[in-house]
Order: structure tokens, then C-alpha cells, then sequence
């Protein structure tokens, strides 16, 4: 009797975890015949807004409620790093080359509104990072920062093996995990109590305001925040010269969850979510738009 | 107190603007040592003494991680700001390229070098720089790419540490692998710096691998890089030290061939790297600045680094090699490459301890192609060894280095001469590597055969030989064994727009131990073209198992025909589609002779084949249908008459056999022997002849066919082919060439020429009057009309007529 009970126990305890499933509601492409190769999609918080680079370099805005696409600039670069300001606007980074062959790179933003573009910090040579904030953005440069407004919300970057969050006006710096090369990817998730960033060499770190780990996902890539609860990432492979294979997982925050949403050999990449949009790319420049259902 | 402080201020503001403005304007490299991880996307060559696997042995993640260390230290010391994806060769640090990639775009960089080394994926090998940048090749994704590469590609191929196979190359990846589409290098992916993918050198050619074990090769690429990018960012002149580096190899001993499987070496590859070599920089003043000693990884290289310019002396030396001292230039920012090769340490003198040929008075005399062998005790000096050597009588030839320098081979360019006693001496001024002489001359003797060449026997296709155009057959005789190894290649068959006729080389035959002569025969594997011209081509060094060759390469034309035309004019006058009886073996076939017959597919038809053998050269075949053949033969309506032509379609196989008929008549007594030809060819062949020896208004009726053994030595077997004889009115020209006659015209005269001596000329206009004669083998016909005659050569009592058109 008593080991029956033990056994049911254990049943129950492993109900909840069994049960959890993912459902792919939705798989489309994107702006088929429309555009041609698009790499590096950015969703904006509510999801009816994606930005990506084509792959004749220019940065674009589409979207999704009246299927319009504009051009924000023709800058071969500035789809690197570009993200949507919490204050609607979108912010990103040109460069330019000196006679010495230095990059001098310029802050820009580009109201979505008036369809105006705007230079926001001046040329400058070294690292210059559009960071997306709840109410507004920021420019992270190594001369003169820029920040839209004095009250831009919380946000989260990264600086070498450095995260940075700026939470109720004020910037921490934490560096929860050893990691030579450095971090990237940092985000915050939607309720502003986490934050999600990669750490080169151990993988995707979950910590929350205080700089606290809460939890290692696993050595994937791009991570974002799908709910306050899951995160989408991409899972790449390579040979040391070129990518053997790539997907798009979804992953809990707690790391006690992992489901494929595309296999390895479908070449898929470069997540963003948004307003429970997943959009991502393949290597060869294909957008798709993805919703899920997740059975808790 | 207020003043000192508004002073300290400014200066503090100054200085911080300074620093500020000095950091804004240093180039920011970002490094990517390839790979990582000894993992199964790293690359690892399986070199003596390493295991597979062993991570003490040759990993490209390693030698990239090395080179990429060295570029971050030599660009942190000209001022450069530095990042790199790795520092350590763990799993962890083998970093996703789309994470180096996001890292490169973070840092701010403004290039970005990925280095590799290269591997071909094939047994083939080669080894030279390439680098890569996103994009086509010419049209990079990002601007000045392409510069950053044509920047340091020169820097890397000036590299004289290694041996280059070819000139480096530069590469758009799109133009490289367009199997991959657009997708590219994972590195050069999505990278907003501008980047390059470098592959410095092949690591899977050998030697090349064990120089990648070398932390100062290493070192040198990422020197090298640091150069392309000074030129890059124009700061070439900006960095004040210099580096001396080179290759210390042994000046005779060869590498050793350590390796499970034999190893391709180009150019110097081929020595013996010096292992323990103490290499010192010595400054003006004979102090020593810096020492180096080469590893013992077979690669002896050598390296200073950040060297103050000047003039140096280099000082090599090991415990088993003879110091060298150089004087070299050492400029600022330029890598100076001085690579030594040493002489072994042997004092003792050298000497020979084998030679060949080994010949005391008595003995049967030596080849006369026989190569003189020499084996020394210790590696010789090739310079003093070879002004050393003399013969007599002298004999021109070349020399051959073998086992470092230990082996010396003279052959002699044609062949030593018959009958000869050679004298040769070895000087004692001939010394060893190190420079140690002879302590005596060396002398020996030798006394040569009474042949030094091969000799011809026989060659079909000879000398304007009709050549039946199918299947047609080579064939080359010789008067000892052959040498077969690669004999094909030194014979060929070009067509008259000289191009090569392939041989059917798996049909081939050749001669084998024990036979009477040597030979090659190879049929050729496409037909020839009728009634065009060709080449048999036999190179001069056609050499027997002796090492004998032809006295000179041989170019012989010969035609094709097609020996089952059309005769006009010609009446069949037995098919030999099928006998009624085998033919019998005549009267007068001896007992050194046999034979057997069946028919088989001929070139017209059936046709009868006979099988035969003889015993010796008295051996000869009388074939018949029956002993009484040719009196009783009914169905022979038309017999033979003076003056008729006889043709028959023969199948030799090149016996030099002699087949001959006999003809004889029911009204005059005896009979006539009529040559036919001798079957010095291969394949079919028509031959026809002028019946002009018979008696005038007599039938004659064939009673034979006769051969007879011509060579005992090709001859005593064989296979004979007969096929459709044909009879038909003679024009009174014999056009069987008479010893090799030919006659040409070129409008002014006719010359006649022969094997033998012409006598006369004669021409005949049509009505059969003889226009015009004249003694000798030359006629002036300038003053005759144009058109066609007959013109009669005489030659040793017998005459041959043929036509012949003045124009």
C-alpha cells in the first residue's frame, strides 16, 4: 500500500511536466513576392510592427495591419542592432569610413509617424548600440551616450562581459557568469522582472533586477521573450567555416522546458517575438511568421 | 591655492581629451582564431610521432589560436585595440559563428580577421595563402573588404619560412563556393566590420603541418597579419622594430619519411629540418641579443622577435652540423627571412665503399649502357664530387644524387663505345659535405661488350607500308628483351594532322623470358582513315632489360589502305570461302613442317587459315586441294595466261614467311614458281602480281601455294590467311615495286630510286612506243607533251613498269 501511494505520488508529480505541449496554430511566410532576402527581424512589443534588413541593405519597417512596408534608410548596416523605442520610434546605427579606413558610426532615429529620420549622436569611431527601452530608446556610444527622453523606462544591453540594466532610472551593471568573449543578446522580459542575455561559451542566462542567476537555458543563441514565462532562441551548428544546421527552440525561463519549433535541418534563425508573434528568418532570407499554443 | 587648482583642472581636462582622442583614433582589430576545441569540426593531421586524436599534434584550432594570440600581442604593442573570440582551445570556447559574429558587431571593431589554415579535401596537395571576404569576388557586401585582403595577401605569400606550391589567392566567398549560394563563410556573415576569412597555408600538406606546430611559425602569420593591417589603417611606418625569422634545414639529408603513409614534399621540403639548433643574433659588437633553438618537431624554424634595426650576424649551429654565420639587415616593421642550410660535422675522409661496375681483367665484359655507381660512406659535396669524376676515354653523361647525397650514378648520355677499356678515376679532391677531402684517388676498370644499341630486327608498319585501316597493329622487334615498363609511351601513331592515334593498351603484347627476340605489338584502338598518311613515332629510348636503346628515335610514314577495295577490271577466281576437303600437304612439303586449316571470317568472305609450324628453315608448305589440284579442276574455266594478273588478299602475321605459288601447265613441261610476297606485315594486305614469266599461248593452272620458312627466328610458327583470289588482264605495268622502287615526276625529270642499282629508264607513250630512254636513274622529260605514260625502270636484269603523269 505504501508503495503504491509512493507510485502515485510520482505519477503526479510528473503529470504536469508530461502534459506540457506546444501546438503550432500558424506557420506563414512573410512578404512573399514582395521582398527579397530579409535578415536580422525585429518585432516590436505589441507584435503588429517588424523591422528587418534586406538583403540589399536597406532597413525596413512592415506593417502588419495594412501590409505596408516603408523604408527607414538605405544603410547597408543599420539592420544590425535596430530596435523599436518604447516611445514608437525606431533607433539604429550607421558608419562611415575615414581616409584612415576608421569606422565612425552615427546614431539615427526614424519616426514611424512623420517618416522622418534623424541623426541623434554624431559620428563617432568605436561601438555605438541602438537599445530599445519601455519609453523610448537609447544609444550606448563611447564618446557621448544619447537616451530619448530623461525618463526612458527600463532596458538591458550588454558591454563585453558586462550586462547593463537600467531599472526605475537607474543603471546596474551586473556579470553573473564568467565569459571570455562576452555577452550579448540581453533582454527584459515583458514584466520588467528578468532579464534574459547570452553569455559566449555558457549559453543563455536568465537573472533577475538584482543581478541574481536564475537560471542557464542552455548554450543557444537570440534569445527573446515569448511570454513573461518562455523565450524562443535559435539552436545553430557549424563546421568551423559554415552552418551545418540551425532552428528555432522554444524554452521556459525556468529552464525546465525545451521544444522544438522547427527542426535542425530547416536552416531557421534570427527569433524575435512580439505581442505572442514569433517571426524569424532562414539562411537564405526567408521570413516566416509563426503562432503557438502552449499547453501548460 | 584657487589658481593651482583651476590650473590642475585644465591640465586634467587636457590629458583626459588627450587620452580620449589618442583611444578614438586606434584602429580596433577584432581576432578570430578558426575553430576550437580539438572537437570533430576542428581539423586534426595525423602526423609522426602523433596519434589520432592527440592533442599534442597537429590541430588546426591550435595553430589558428597561436597565430591569433600573436596577431592580439604584436597589435597591442603597435597600438592597435584588440578583441578576440577565444584565448583557451576548450569546447567552450568554440564559439557559433553567428555569436562571433554578433560579438565583432559589438565591440565596435572596424575589421575583423578570421584565421585558418586550409585543406584541400583531396589526396592532392599544395599549399598557398588565400584570404576571403563576403561577397563576389571584386564587389565585397562591405566596402574596402576586398583592400583589407589585397592588404595582407602579399604579406602572408612573402612568408619564406614554408614552400608555396602556387601565388596566393583572393577570393569573394560567393565567387568561391557558389554551391553555397549567398550564404557564405558563417564568420563573414552579417559581420558589419570589415572582414576577412585568411587561410594561411595548407595544414594538410605535410611539412606545412609540422611547421604549424612551431609557436614561432605561429607567431610569424600573425606578424604578418599585423602588416597587412598597418597598410590597411596606413600605419606602416608608425611601429619601430623588426623581426628576423628563417628555416635551418640539413644541406643533403632528406626528410624523413615518418608518416604512416608516404608524403608529397615540394621544393626544400625534401631536407631534413635541423633539429636542437642553437640560432643566435648577434649585434654589431659580436654581443648575442637573442638565442633561439629550433624544436624537434621537424620544422626548424627559427624566430626573433621585436628586433631593433641594424646589422646582425645569424650564427647556426648543432651538435651535427657545422656552424654558419649570415649578416643580415634588420628594418624596422619588415620581417627579414634568412633560412640556413648546414653541413653534417664528419671529419673523417670520404670514401667509396661500393662501386659498380665491379669488372677484373678476365671478366665477361660490362653493358655498354651499364651506369657508373659509386657509394660513399658519407654525404659527398655534389660541386667537388663531380669536378672530381673523370673517365677515359672520355664518355659525356649526367649525374645522379641518391640517398642525401651518399649515391652517385653516372650514366652516360648515349652508351659507352664497343670493345672498350675504360679508366676511371675518382679524384681525391672530391670531399664530403663538410669539406673533408679524399685521402686517395679512386680508379677501376672496366672493359665494354661488342654492342652498345639496340638493334632493330623489324618494324611494322615500315617505310611507306600499305597499312589495311582496321584493326590495325604495331609492332616493334627487337634483337634483345625488351624493357616493357611505360615502353607504350615511348612509341606512338599520329595521323597526318598530328594528332595521337590511342593505342588499345589492353591489348598489348609483349616479349617474355626465354623468347628469340624482343618485341612490343599493340593494335590501335581506333581504324585508321583510308588513304591517309601517318607517323610511327619510336623514341631513342627504347631500351632492352640491359638498359640498350635505339641509336636514334625513328619516324616512320606509312599508309592506309583499305585492302578489300573494289579490283576493277579483276574476275574472282576462288573465294576460299570453304574447301571441300582441308588442303591437302603437297608433294614436297618436308618434314619439318606441319600444319592445320579451317576457315574462318575473312576480309571478304569466308576465308582459309592455316595454322603452321616449321622445325628449322628448311621447313615449307605445299597446299593443295589434292596431288593431282589444278590439272582436274573443272570449274577453273579461265586458266591462266602469259601476261595476266594474279591478285590474292593475304592475312600475315609479320613471320618474314615467303609465300610463292606454283603454276603449272597441261601442254609444256615444268612449272612456274610465282613469288608472292613476303609476309613482313600484320593484317590484310592485297598483293598482285604480272604473270609475265609464262609461255606465251599456254593455260596454266595453279597447282599450289607455297610457303616457305624466311626467318627462323619469327618464322617457324605462325597463322596465314587467305581470301578472295582474283585474275584479270595484265596492262603490262608490273605495279609490284621492284626493291623498294619508287619513281616520281616533278614535270622536268623522272628519278627512279631503289635498294639496288637502276640500270635504265624507259617511257612508253600509250601506243606502247618508247618515247624516250636513258641510261642511269634519270630522265629529262621536260620536252615531251604532258600527259600519261608508262615509263619502265631496269633494275639488276629485271624491269618494272608503271604509269606516270607529266604534268
Amino acid at each position: 500500500m505504501k508503495k503504491l501511494v509512493v507510485i502515485l505520488a510520482l505519477v503526479a508529480m510528473l503529470q504536469p511536466v508530461c502534459a506540457q505541449e506546444v501546438e503550432v496554430t500558424s506557420l506563414k511566410r512573410l512578404l512573399e513576392g514582395v521582398e527579397g532576402p530579409a535578415f536580422h527581424p525585429v518585432l516590436n512589443k505589441s507584435g503588429d510592427r517588424l523591422l528587418f534588413a534586406s538583403d540589399n541593405g536597406a532597413l525596413k519597417v512592415y506593417d502588419f495591419s495594412d501590409n505596408v512596408t516603408q523604408v527607414v534608410t538605405r544603410d547597408y548596416v543599420a539592420g544590425n542592432d535596430a530596435c523599436f523605442g518604447g516611445d514608437g520610434k525606431v533607433y539604429f546605427v550607421t558608419q562611415q569610413m575615414d581616409e584612415n579606413h576608421l569606422i565612425y558610426r552615427t546614431g539615427n532615429s526614424y519616426d514611424l509617424v512623420t517618416g522622418r529620420s534623424a541623426v541623434i549622436t554624431q559620428p563617432q569611431h568605436g561601438a555605438v548600440r541602438a537599445v530599445s527601452a519601455t519609453r523610448g530608446g537609447t544609444l550606448r556610444a563611447p564618446a557621448a551616450n544619447y537616451t530619448s527622453s530623461d525618463d526612458i523606462g527600463d532596458a538591458a544591453w550588454t558591454e563585453g562581459s558586462r550586462v547593463h540594466v537600467i531599472v526605475g532610472g537607474e543603471e546596474r551593471v551586473f556579470a553573473p557568469v564568467d565569459s571570455w568573449a562576452g555577452y550579448l543578446w540581453a533582454s527584459l522580459s515583458p514584466d520588467g522582472k528578468r532579464v534574459a542575455f547570452f553569455a559566449a561559451g555558457k549559453g543563455i542566462v536568465i537573472i533577475d533586477l538584482r543581478g541574481q542567476m536564475l537560471a542557464m537555458l542552455g548554450n543557444y543563441e537570440m534569445p527573446c521573450w515569448y511570454n513573461n514565462d518562455y523565450l524562443v532562441a535559435q539552436n545553430a551548428k557549424d563546421d568551423g567555416h559554415q552552418f551545418t544546421s540551425s532552428q528555432i527552440l522554444l524554452l521556459k525561463a525556468d529552464g525546465t522546458f525545451k521544444a522544438e519549433l522547427t527542426k535542425p535541418a530547416s536552416m531557421t534563425m534570427q527569433p524575435t517575438c512580439g505581442g505572442g508573434r514569433i517571426v524569424y528568418t532562414t539562411i537564405d532570407g526567408l521570413l516566416y511568421e509563426m503562432t503557438i499554443n502552449i499547453h501548460e | 591655492m584657487k589658481r593651482d587648482f583651476f590650473r590642475f583642472a585644465v591640465m586634467a581636462m587636457l590629458a583626459a581629451f588627450v587620452v580620449s582622442v589618442a583611444t578614438a583614433q586606434q584602429p580596433h582589430v577584432y581576432i578570430n582564431p578558426g575553430h576550437g576545441g580539438y572537437d570533430s569540426d576542428d581539423r586534426n593531421v595525423v602526423i609522426y610521432p602523433f596519434a589520432q586524436g592527440d592533442t599534442a599534434g597537429s590541430w588546426e584550432s591550435k595553430s589558428n589560436l597561436r597565430k591569433g594570440l600573436a596577431l592580439q600581442e604584436i597589435l597591442q604593442k603597435k597600438g592597435y585595440n584588440t578583441s578576440i573570440s577565444r584565448v583557451t582551445n576548450t569546447t567552450a570556447d568554440d564559439l557559433a559563428l553567428s555569436t562571433i559574429v554578433a560579438l565583432c558587431n559589438q565591440s565596435g571593431a572596424d575589421v575583423f580577421y578570421s584565421v585558418h589554415s586550409n585543406a584541400t579535401g583531396t589526396s592532392a596537395r599544395c599549399n598557398y595563402p588565400m584570404v576571403f571576404y563576403r561577397g563576389y569576388t571584386g564587389s565585397p557586401q562591405v566596402a574596402y573588404a576586398d583592400v583589407l585582403a589585397a592588404d595582407l595577401e602579399p604579406y602572408l605569400y612573402a612568408n619564406k619560412n614554408t614552400v608555396w606550391t602556387s601565388s596566393y589567392q583572393i577570393w569573394g566567398d560567393w565567387s568561391f563556393r557558389p554551391e553555397w549560394g549567398t550564404q557564405g563563410y558563417g564568420v563573414l556573415r552579417g559581420n558589419y566590420a570589415v572582414a576577412n576569412l585568411s587561410e594561411g597555408s595548407f595544414h594538410d600538406y605535410i611539412p606545412e603541418a609540422y611547421r604549424l606546430l612551431s609557436p614561432y611559425y605561429c607567431w610569424m602569420e600573425g606578424w604578418n597579419i599585423s602588416l597587412g593591417a598597418d597598410l590597411y589603417f596606413g600605419r606602416v611606418g608608425t611601429y619601430g622594430l623588426g623581426v628576423v625569422t628563417g628555416n635551418v634545414r640539413d644541406e643533403h639529408n632528406k626528410r624523413l619519411q615518418e608518416c604512416a603513409q608516404p608524403f608529397v614534399v615540394f621544393g626544400d621540403d625534401d631536407l631534413m629540418p635541423v633539429h636542437n639548433a642553437e640560432v643566435r643574433l648577434l649585434d654589431g659588437s659580436g654581443n648575442v641579443v637573442q638565442t633561439c633553438t629550433t624544436d624537434t618537431l621537424r620544422n626548424g624554424i627559427y624566430l626573433f622577435k621585436y628586433v631593433t634595426p641594424g646589422t646582425y650576424t645569424l650564427q647556426v649551429g648543432s651538435p651535427l652540423h657545422i656552424t654558419q654565420s649570415k649578416t643580415v639587415m634588420v628594418n624596422a616593421n619588415v620581417p627579414i627571412y634568412q633560412n640556413f642550410y648546414l653541413k653534417s660535422i664528419d671529419d673523417a675522409p670520404p670514401e667509396v665503399v661500393e662501386y659498380c661496375p665491379v669488372w677484373h681483367e678476365g671478366d665477361p665484359a660490362v653493358n655498354c649502357s651499364t651506369p657508373i655507381v659509386l657509394t660513399f660512406n658519407c654525404n659527398m659535396d655534389s660541386a667537388t664530387t663531380c669536378s672530381a669524376f673523370t673517365l677515359n676515354p672520355p664518355a659525356g653523361g649526367n649525374f645522379k644524387w641518391e640517398d642525401s647525397y651518399r649515391r652517385l650514378t653516372f650514366t652516360p648520355e648515349d652508351a659507352f663505345d664497343v670493345n672498350t677499356l675504360y679508366t676511371f678515376t675518382l679524384k681525391k679532391s672530391a670531399e664530403h659535405s663538410g669539406g673533408t677531402p679524399m685521402a686517395q684517388d679512386f680508379t677501376m676498370q672496366f672493359y665494354t661488350q661488342a654492342r652498345n644499341h639496340l638493334t632493330e630486327l623489324a618494324v611494322f608498319p615500315y617505310e611507306d607500308a600499305p597499312v589495311h585501316y582496321t584493326t590495325p597493329t604495331v609492332e616493334l622487334r627487337v634483337d634483345s628483351l625488351l624493357d616493357t615498363y611505360n615502353l607504350f609511351r615511348r612509341m606512338r601513331v599520329l595521323n597526318s594532322a598530328g594528332e595521337e592515334v590511342p593505342w588499345n593498351k589492353r591489348s598489348i603484347k609483349y616479349n617474355k623470358r626465354g623468347d628469340d627476340y624482343g618485341f612490343v605489338r599493340i593494335p590501335l584502338v581506333r581504324d585508321l582513315v583510308p588513304d591517309e598518311d601517318y607517323h610511327l613515332i619510336l623514341d631513342a629510348d627504347i631500351a632492352d632489360t640491359a638498359g640498350n636503346h635505339l641509336p636514334a628515335a625513328r619516324d616512320i610514314i606509312f599508309h592506309a589502305v583499305d585492302a578489300g577495295a573494289d579490283k576493277p577490271g579483276m574476275a574472282l577466281v576462288e573465294g576460299f570461302d570453304y574447301w571441300e576437303d582441308h588442303p591437302y600437304l603437297g608433294m614436297g612439303s618436308n618434314g619439318n613442317a606441319s600444319c592445320n586449316s579451317e576457315y574462318d571470317l575473312g576480309l571478304l568472305g569466308g576465308a582459309l587459315v592455316i595454322d603452321y609450324q616449321f622445325a628449322n628453315m628448311d621447313g615449307q608448305i605445299f597446299l593443295s586441294y589434292s596431288p593431282d589440284w589444278g590439272l582436274e579442276k573443272e570449274e577453273w574455266e579461265q586458266p591462266f595466261v602469259r601476261g595476266n594478273k594474279l591478285g590474292i588478299h593475304v592475312w600475315g602475321d609479320m613471320s618474314y614467311n615467303d609465300l610463292s605459288m606454283k603454276l603449272i601447265s597441261p601442254t609444256v613441261s615444268g612449272v612456274v614458281i610465282v613469288p608472292l610476297c613476303k609476309i613482313d606485315f600484320h593484317g590484310w594486305r592485297y598483293v598482285e602480281v604480272n604473270l609475265k614469266d609464262l609461255v606465251p599461248d599456254n593455260d596454266y593452272f595453279l597447282k599450289e601455294l607455297i610457303l616457305r620458312c624466311g626467318s627462323e627466328m619469327m618464322g617457324k610458327t605462325g597463322t596465314l590467311k587467305l581470301d578472295d583470289m582474283v585474275r584479270g588482264e595484265s596492262s603490262g605495268i608490273d605495279e609490284v615495286k621492284m626493291a623498294n622502287l619508287k619513281v616520281k615526276c616533278d614535270g622536268d625529270y623522272i628519278v627512279a630510286s631503289a635498294d639496288t642499282w637502276v640500270q635504265g629508264i624507259e617511257l612508253i607513250d600509250m601506243n606502247g612506243r618508247c618515247v624516250k630512254a636513258a641510261a642511269g636513274n634519270c630522265l629529262n622529260v621536260a620536252d615531251l607533251a604532258r600527259g600519261v605514260y608508262l615509263v619502265r625502270v631496269h633494275i639488276n636484269g629485271t624491269s618494272s613498269t608503271q604509269k606516270i603523269l607529266l604534268n
